[in-house]
């Protein structure tokens, strides 16, 4: 057999384990995966929907209610392709020793996170899947489909990003104790930096200028202008800045992960 | 098979104060204390060997293992495992040896051992049949075959311990270490796993390194024992050298009718171990002067019972542990 079909195995082996292993707790599973987002946006609906009621003007840098509403249903399309991820397993294998284990398989600690990240981006496509065509049905969206593909194959790309950095987080946890108030933090940062909670354009134009620098708008605000076919910059361009910002926190989470594993392996923690 | 020399590891441990001044000032400067945890270690195990390491909690044992394995780098020395260094950790080294660690699960907490099993398959990449004749030949001989299907977590702690061992024999590995697999096991359970091993050692003969606290692991298992006390090695040979390294003396008990205690020089002479009431009395004697002593006492106390066995393996340990000067003649 060639070394190739057995390598693939491996990888469907653990994201079929990690699929079982994550769906062992169903209504836990519906809350984290679900819970989330979906009271996340229905407060900013209504916050929305009030700050318009009580605004004299109906247009926002650009937005009208029903463009504020689409932005953020889109968000939350894009949360679910992309932000599903959390490292908290990963933080945990290190701080418990579990990693011990996975330094004597031939199959690495990073192979076999990255794999649960895969199975857990099937159930993400499948949930973002409903979801859209539930607000498509809602009136809250409307479909391109040329439009619903790009959107769609830049969003699964900014999965990865988030989970470089999330990968890169839950490594700290060779140095920290606890990781989870750095994931928190993470969180936050993003949802504000990136455009979640509102789009740039209410930004200073400095800030927004600046921001557009950083990777965090490619977590948000840009896959969900590329899905409303706002964005002007060239889709080409935009998704290798993307790809580069992929590979640039992956060597990071990869010098991270080297450092961590040469102080575990001379501490033996 | 496996070699080491002058194997040494130290650690540094972050030395935390107290309070928040404490957590203050660790974060200016942080102190160190250096640990080592084993030094300078030499060891040579042949193929096919059972050799038990023996020593108190914090001796050393598991970071021996750990290094063996190539979980952590050792600070000095060389070790070879198979041809290989361990720490270089190569594909080909890890699928020849395995770890069970009694203190931690291998195995997928949520989800049933065969689907474990299943993906162990995939990393050894052990044919469909091979598996399946393994995986029938141990749940047999562990008894566990209805098991399969269980969550891990619903098993109780014997059943995940044999569960454990499956896991890690479905490759064949050459060596195997086994860190304490018989820990807070009951005695039907512990009995078990160490007539599994023995059986599968006699089918496969692999070679075997074991850790453990209890003394019946080692006397049933090894034939060899390493002794470590405080990351060094005190003692390494067989069971019998090691029942005798306390000299060939008897161990006897006596117990009395009534308090029999008292200021004759004999009871120091036997380095007496009285009991509470001075009802009871463990005494080391010389084989050779045992006659006429127990004679004297037999004759001079209200014996009522007597008790003599070599002196066991446990004994041998604890006096050890108490006295490690005894090692040094």
């Amino acid at each position: 057999m060639s070394v190739l079909v057995l390598e693939a195995r491996k990888w469907a082996q653990t994201m079929s384990i990690a699929f079982s292993d994550r769906l062992a707790y169903k209504f836990d599973f519906v809350l984290y995966v679900l819970g989330p987002s979906i009271v996340f946006f229905f407060i900013k609906y209504n916050l929305w929907v009030s700050i318009y009621s009580y605004q004299t003007e109906s247009v926002i840098k650009g937005y009208d209610l029903g463009m504020m509403l689409q932005y953020q249903a889109w968000i939350l399309i894009v949360s679910f392709l992309a932000q599903g991820h959390t490292s908290l397993q990963l933080a945990e294998d290190i701080r418990l020793g579990r990693i011990s284990s996975y330094l004597l398989y031939p199959f690495s600690f990073w192979q076999y996170h990255t794999a649960a990240f895969f199975s857990l981006q099937v159930i993400q496509i499948f949930v973002a899947t409903v979801s859209l065509m539930v607000l498509v049905l809602a009136g809250l969206l409307p479909v391109n489909l040329d439009l619903l593909i790009q959107g769609v194959f830049f969003s699964l790309l900014v999965g990865l990003l988030w989970f470089a950095f999330q990968f890169t987080i839950g490594l700290l946890a060779f140095w920290l104790e606890e990781t989870w108030v750095l994931r928190v933090m993470l969180m936050l940062v993003a949802q504000f930096l990136s455009g979640a909670i509102i789009p740039l354009e209410l930004y200073p134009d400095w800030l927004r200028s600046l921001l557009l620098y950083t990777p965090f708008p490619y977590l948000a605000y840009i896959p969900v202008k590329i899905f409303m076919g706002e964005y002007d910059a060239s889709y080409l361009q935009t998704l290798l800045i993307l790809i580069f910002w992929i590979g640039a926190v992956f060597m990071l989470a990869r010098f991270v992960w080297r450092r961590g594993l040469r102080l575990y392996s001379a501490a033996g923690m | 098979m496996i070699s080491c020399k002058s194997l040494s590891k130290n650690f540094q441990i972050h030395i935390k104060r107290p309070g928040i001044s404490g957590a203050l000032r660790a974060f200016v400067t942080r102190e160190y204390r250096d640990v080592s945890a084993v030094k300078s270690f030499d060891l040579d195990i042949p193929s096919g060997e059972i050799v038990g390491f023996l020593g108190p909690n914090g001796a050393g044992k598991t970071t021996l293992i750990k290094m063996l394995t190539g979980i952590i780098v050792p600070s000095s020395g060389s070790a070879i495992v198979l041809g290989y260094e361990p720490f270089a950790r190569a594909v080909e080294f890890r699928k020849q040896i395995a770890l069970v660690m009694g203190q931690k699960s291998q195995l997928w907490w949520d989800i049933p051992a065969y689907d474990s099993f299943l993906l162990l398959k995939s990393y050894y990449e052990i044919s469909t049949s091979d598996f399946n004749q393994r995986l029938n030949e141990l749940t047999e001989l562990l008894n566990v075959q209805h098991l399969l299907q269980t969550h891990v977590r619903r098993l109780s702690l014997g059943e995940r311990m044999k569960m454990e061992l499956i896991a890690c024999l479905l490759h064949q590995p050459k060596v195997i270490f086994l860190d304490e697999p018989t820990i807070g096991l009951d005695l039907v359970a512990q009995t078990a796993i160490r007539d599994f091993i023995t059986r599968y050692h006699a089918l496969y003969g692999c070679t075997v390194v074991l850790t453990s606290h209890y003394m019946a692991d080692v006397e049933a298992l090894c034939s060899r024992i390493v002794l470590i006390l405080d990351g060094a090695k005190r003692f390494d040979g067989s069971i019998e050298s090691f029942e005798g390294l306390l000299g060939n003396e008897k161990y006897i008990s006596l117990t009395f009718d009534k308090e029999a205690r008292d200021s004759n020089p004999i009871w120091e002479e036997l380095r007496a171990e009285w009991n509470e009431q001075g009802t009871r009395v463990d005494l080391r004697i010389p084989e050779t002067r045992l006659p006429e002593l127990l004679g004297t006492l037999l004759q001079n106390y209200p014996v009522s019972d007597i008790n003599t066995e070599k002196l066991p393996i446990e004994k041998v340990m604890r006096t050890l542990l108490d006295k490690p000067e005894m090692l040094k003649s």
